[in-house]
């Protein structure tokens, strides 16, 4: 059950939503996002969108307390997560970014910092 | 009893906790494989987190050792014949589609222009 929240909260859904006073722009990214570039040419993530979305996953993991996040928390020293919370939060950067990482790889992501940049960093990163 | 706090006693306590996150991080991925619809997925990936939690507070090096071991033969019996890779990696459907052309190859564009002209 734990898992549950944690993914139904970090689903996005972009596209119009109407407010009551009226349409509101939404954030830059969610038309980045949107707008799909068939070329891989340039299509690289730029790193604000990296760390929003990763903040994203990291806030909705439903042991985190989401005002404690920043982005060069320590999973385990900081948020006093366990090991396997750990394991927990790069599966769901895995799915999120559509990524495959190594498990040696994954094993030594500790920390958003590390995180960030294995993903910017990552040619595939979607 | 094996010291303490020896250098040896940490380090093998240390690859023993690689072996469990590695273990586990299979486990989910291969729940993830057979549980496909999310509500079947959460499920299954609380009991296998209560199975690891169970065995949390074991101090004695061999028991943990056995019960690793335990853990990934039960891993390899239930794993996946057909699991899902994201398409570039390795095994995946994409991996190697579009090879990058070895260096020193130049490709002419010449359009069927004849020597003659």
């Amino acid at each position: 059950m734990a898992m549950r929240a944690f993914v139904l909260r970090h689903i996005q859904l972009p596209g119009q939503t109407l407010t009551a006073t009226g349409s509101k722009p939404h954030p830059q990214w969610y038309l980045r996002a949107s707008l799909r570039l068939f070329s891989s040419h340039d299509d690289h993530l730029t790193k604000e969108e990296v760390i929003d979305r990763v903040l994203d996953v990291v806030k909705s993991f439903p042991k985190v307390d989401p005002s404690k996040v920043t982005p060069d928390v320590h999973f385990q020293k900081d948020l006093g997560l366990d090991s396997l919370d750990n394991v927990e939060i790069v599966m769901g950067l895995e799915e999120e970014f559509k990524l495959e990482i190594p498990d040696k790889e994954a094993d030594r992501i500790d920390s958003c910092n590390l995180a960030i940049e294995y993903i910017y960093n990552h040619p595939m990163a979607g | 009893m094996s010291g303490a706090t020896t250098a040896a006693y940490l380090a093998r306590r240390a690859a023993q906790k690689e072996r469990v996150r590695i273990l586990y991080r299979r486990a989910l991925k291969d729940t993830l494989n057979w549980a496909v619809h999310r509500h079947l997925f959460y499920q299954d990936a609380s009991d296998l987190r209560e199975k690891f939690e169970a065995n949390r507070h074991v101090e004695d090096l061999d028991t943990i050792d056995k019960l690793v071991a335990a853990g990934e033969a039960t891993y390899d019996k239930w794993r996946h014949p057909d699991p899902y890779i994201v398409p570039w990696a390795p095994g995946g459907s994409k991996f190697t589609r579009n090879p990058v052309p070895p260096s020193g190859i130049e490709i002419v564009y010449d359009y069927g222009r004849e020597n003659n002209d």
